[in-house]
């Protein structure tokens, strides 16, 4: 008799039985229309918790995530329960653990799956609906224990990998004297990470791990480069160690962008010191970094603060030294034009000061946008809702996308998500938006402008994307004012839209490549305190 | 009306355009004569002022004028309308208008805050049909 595996021994632990099979596979047949939607909701309800939210890395994926989420309901209900079965939800377990999924959350993401599912088998089958339920617990709970055993898996690896590397230091000075220091090197906030003479990880602290996202078992063997995508660092290492391990530098301080596990960039400062050759450990180089791009941001921020309010300043007298003229001249323009309609209406002359007139108005809409900019009228913040506020831009941009013959599409959430906000400048910021990613599309293969608003943990996610060309270049400086790639363009139209979701607080992101541009605005949803008015 | 500014050549080319569109109109080039004139009879029926004028500014002017004659159409022109604060001028709130202000529409708005006063005569045939 062949011996039992361990998924075998699950079922047989349950008593999931043929009949339990058929029930599923009945019970799918009666509800997998419901499926995507119970999908929908399961990601929705992700993206109000912090932790859960992280592992995403964007729109795209969520989708992708939502049509496996579908066809693993199907699986589930539809079998065959056979070895192959177990592989496949392994392999999603693996895919938990490698995105670091908490394990917390596959446990109550699990509930949602199991009060969605018992909720249908209610409606639909009723009174005797108890088998089916109890088929639908059996199958959730096996789910659950397979993708357990995957952290349990990776957890072992890590273990042995912990035990091979506290096994190489053992008998060493240095092992006792690091353990010494330990705490100094753990509560620091400083990230420290030692290496040995081929640049490999051979410590790794606490702040290091907050800091990076990884966690030091990760990382312990690695080269420190590559590990962290130190680019900046990549070619000058090895002549670094070698000048250090010489005696011939004792110290360095460089700076660097380190890519976290999240795939985030953040700028440090690292402070390179040489144990020296002596030193009786294979730690013979500690970079010591800072990391500076939370300050460098603020500094960012506060010179643009500043730079804005000096620029206000400039605008209200600029606007006053050339509406006062313009008003004259406009007064004049109108005087002209009634006087020669009057006297001998020649068309030549009538269109001489319709011109005029035209070039007045421009420059009069030039001072009122650059004011807009320069000189905003405070906040007016009050509850905004996501959905009546996408369906209001929407409806507006609507007669310009059907004269450019650019389809427009909205993706919003099924629940609304409230926020604060000034809801004329946040529409402001859609038009803009909405605006140029039809012109932008006109006269080329794209067709589509998308409209799609989501709720993430802490913010409200609103993109702009078209299908069109793209931006021009990746560096292109698009948000600054008078930067324009558009015939008559003042260039203000993005610089004012930044400015608007800067002012409450959340930022603006451009994402192109051909075929594909998306603006992306994220406002924080309790900005309260952060709106600045 | 009384059109107060401190740019006379623009002031009463404004107020030659108006007069052919059948208004009354004196000009005031700062805002000590504007309050002057309105210590005297008749008290014009209607204010147009700048904001940034000589001697008295437009916010001072458009009390005083309303002290004189409570409820009297405002209209302020000025190159920042968002720093203008409405309730400085007492009920009803002045129309706003921003620099270069377009002829047509200003004139349109005059015509309409006059029409039940009566107080349009028009003297060119260009201007607005008289009401009856």
């Amino acid at each position: 008799m062949t011996q039992e595996t361990r998924f075998q021994e699950l079922k047989r632990y349950v008593r999931f039985t043929e009949v339990d099979a058929s029930l599923l596979g009945a019970f799918r047949d009666q509800s997998d229309q419901e499926f995507p939607r119970i999908a929908l909701e399961f990601y929705d309800r992700i993206r109000e918790h912090v932790e859960a939210h992280r592992v995403f890395t964007g729109e795209e994926q969520i989708q992708r995530l939502q049509s496996s989420l579908v066809l693993w309901l199907n699986r589930i209900c539809s079998g065959p329960y056979d070895d192959s079965y177990q592989e496949q939800t392994s392999q999603i377990g693996r895919v938990h653990v490698r995105i670091g999924l908490p394990q917390r959350y596959m446990f109550t993401a699990m509930a949602l799956i199991r009060i969605a599912l018992l909720q249908i088998a209610d409606r639909r089958i009723g009174d005797s609906a108890g088998p089916t339920r109890d088929a639908l617990n059996k199958v959730l709970d096996i789910e659950l224990a397979v993708m357990l055993d995957t952290y349990r898996d990776a957890y072992v690896d890590r273990i042995q990998q912990s035990e091979r590397q506290e096994r190489r230091d053992v008998g060493g000075e240095l092992a006792r004297a690091k353990h010494r220091y330990v705490n100094a090197v753990e509560l620091s906030n400083v990230l420290t990470v030692g290496l040995d003479r081929n640049g490999t990880v051979q410590l790794f602290n606490r702040e290091a791990e907050r800091t990076t996202g990884f966690a030091r078992d990760e990382v312990f063997g690695l080269p420190f480069v590559t590990a962290l995508k130190l680019e900046d660092l990549a070619g000058e290492l090895p002549a670094l160690l070698a000048k250090g391990l010489s005696g011939e530098l004792p110290s360095q301080v460089c700076e660097t962008t380190l890519c976290t596990r999240a795939g985030k960039v953040r700028d440090v400062v690292w402070h390179l010191s040489f144990a020296g050759e002596q030193a009786d450990d294979e730690v013979v180089m500690f970079a010591m970094g800072q990391d500076l791009t939370d300050k460098k941001a603020m500094q960012e921020r506060t010179r643009q603060a500043e730079k804005l309010a000096a620029i206000g300043t400039l605008a209200a007298g600029l606007a006053h030294e050339i509406r006062n003229p313009l008003n004259g001249a406009q007064l004049h323009v109108s005087f002209l034009e009634r006087a020669i309609r009057r006297q001998a209406p020649d068309q030549e002359m009538l269109e001489a000061t319709t011109v005029v007139a035209d070039e007045i108005r421009r420059l009069a809409n030039l001072v009122s946008e650059f004011l807009d900019f320069a000189r905003p009228k405070p906040l007016q913040v009050k509850p905004v809702s996501l959905i009546a506020l996408c369906e209001h831009a929407r409806t507006m941009a609507s007669p310009l996308a059907s004269t450019s013959g650019v389809q427009m599409r909205c993706d919003l959430p099924g629940a609304d998500v409230e926020f604060r906000g000034d809801q004329d400048k946040l529409l402001q910021v859609l038009l803009n938006l909405l605006t140029n990613a039809i012109e932008a599309i006109v006269g080329s293969t794209g067709q589509v402008v998308t409209l799609r608003g989501r709720r993430e943990p802490r913010h409200v996610m609103i993109e702009v994307e078209d299908d069109g060309p793209g931006v021009p270049t990746a560096d292109a400086p698009i948000f600054d004012a008078f930067y324009s790639t558009k015939e008559g363009g003042t260039g203000l139209g993005l610089a004012i839209t930044h400015r608007i979701v800067t002012d409450h607080g959340g930022s603006i992101d451009v994402l192109s490549r051909s075929g594909a541009t998306t603006f992306r605005v994220r406002l924080p949803l309790n900005s309260l305190q952060e709106i600045k008015s | 009306m009384l059109v107060v500014d401190d740019d006379l050549r623009t002031a009463q080319r404004l107020a030659k355009m108006l007069r052919e569109d059948g208004f009354e109109v004196e000009v005031a080039r700062d805002g000590a004569a504007a309050i002057a004139r309105f210590t005297r009879d008749p008290v014009p029926a209607v204010l147009v002022t700048e904001l940034e004028i000589p001697h008295v500014g437009g916010v001072a002017v458009a009390r005083f004028a309303r002290s004189q004659r409570p409820g009297l159409p405002l209209f302020v022109v000025t190159v920042a309308p968002n720093l203008v604060n409405s309730d400085d001028f007492g009920s009803p709130p002045p129309l706003l208008f921003t620099k270069p202000v377009a002829y047509a529409a200003f004139r349109d708005a005059l015509e309409v805050s006059l029409r039940p006063d009566g107080a349009r005569r028009p003297t060119s045939d260009l201007g607005p049909v008289p009401p009856t």
